[in-house]
């Protein structure tokens, strides 16, 4: 799992949004695949994309399987976010300097 | 509410200079980074920092003397696109209101529901109270 597989994980708003699902409640494919439409097989290739990016885990019971958000996955997003909150800040520092020193 | 990253200050120097640093490469790179950059709605660019990937923009949006928007894309082409917008307004006694806004991040939950998952407390539980996740179309 990395960063790029969370941001590639979350590029695709279907995915965005069955992760979101998933945040609200467990679920199997079939109640999953029930809130979309898109069809069941398409369903279970963004959980499989999810899962390998760490966003959502698996629970099996006997031979069903259920499906809930993890969001310490979205970890990545939080810490890309907080590193341009720190970026941008010192490089409008580094502007003012530099206008200090341009010509008129 | 989105996880936009908002930088305001207010600066000496007059709005025509600050443009000029803003969009004259040699001096973009000496406070932002190396890059190709031309003022042209279109022209696609390319910053390269240091450290790290090329981060790839195109010139979304200029008006002449105030406003910048270029797109943001960093590393490859599976990373989501954010947008950087500079704009400057005049302010009295001649310097220059400056803003930066980095927008377009794929995350848009409320700052509140970051702030829990920071305190490492499960989303679920800030979902109930915010009334559920935003995400950018």
């Amino acid at each position: 799992m990395t960063d790029t597989d969370v941001f590639r994980a979350l590029a695709d708003p279907t995915r965005r949004a069955v992760l979101e699902r998933l945040m609200a409640a467990e679920m199997n494919v079939s109640e999953l695949t029930a809130n979309f439409a898109v069809s069941q097989p398409a369903i279970s290739q963004h959980l499989a994309v999810l899962r390998q990016a760490g966003l959502v885990t698996e629970r099996r019971e006997g031979r069903r399987a259920f499906y809930r958000a993890d969001t310490a996955g979205l970890q990545p997003l939080v810490d890309w976010v907080d590193r341009y909150r720190r970026f941008w800040p010192d490089r409008i520092d580094r502007l003012k300097t530099l206008l200090k020193e341009m010509d008129q | 509410m989105s996880e936009d990253v908002i930088v305001d200050c207010d600066l000496a120097e007059p709005p025509e200079k600050v443009w000029r640093a803003l969009t004259v490469p040699d001096l973009l790179a000496a406070w932002l980074m190396p890059n190709d950059f031309e003022p042209k709605v279109g022209h696609d660019f390319t910053f390269r920092p240091e450290r790290g990937p090329d981060i790839a923009c195109e010139v979304l949006d200029i008006e002449e003397g105030s406003l910048i928007r270029y797109s943001w894309r960093e590393g490859d082409d599976d990373r989501i696109d954010s947008v950087v917008t500079v704009s400057l307004t005049p302010l009295q006694g001649g310097g220059t209101h400056l803003r930066l806004v980095h927008t377009g991040f794929p995350l848009r939950a409320s700052r509140a529901t970051l702030a829990l998952m920071r305190a490492g407390r499960s989303l679920v539980t800030s979902m109930a109270m915010n009334g559920g996740l935003r995400w950018a179309a």
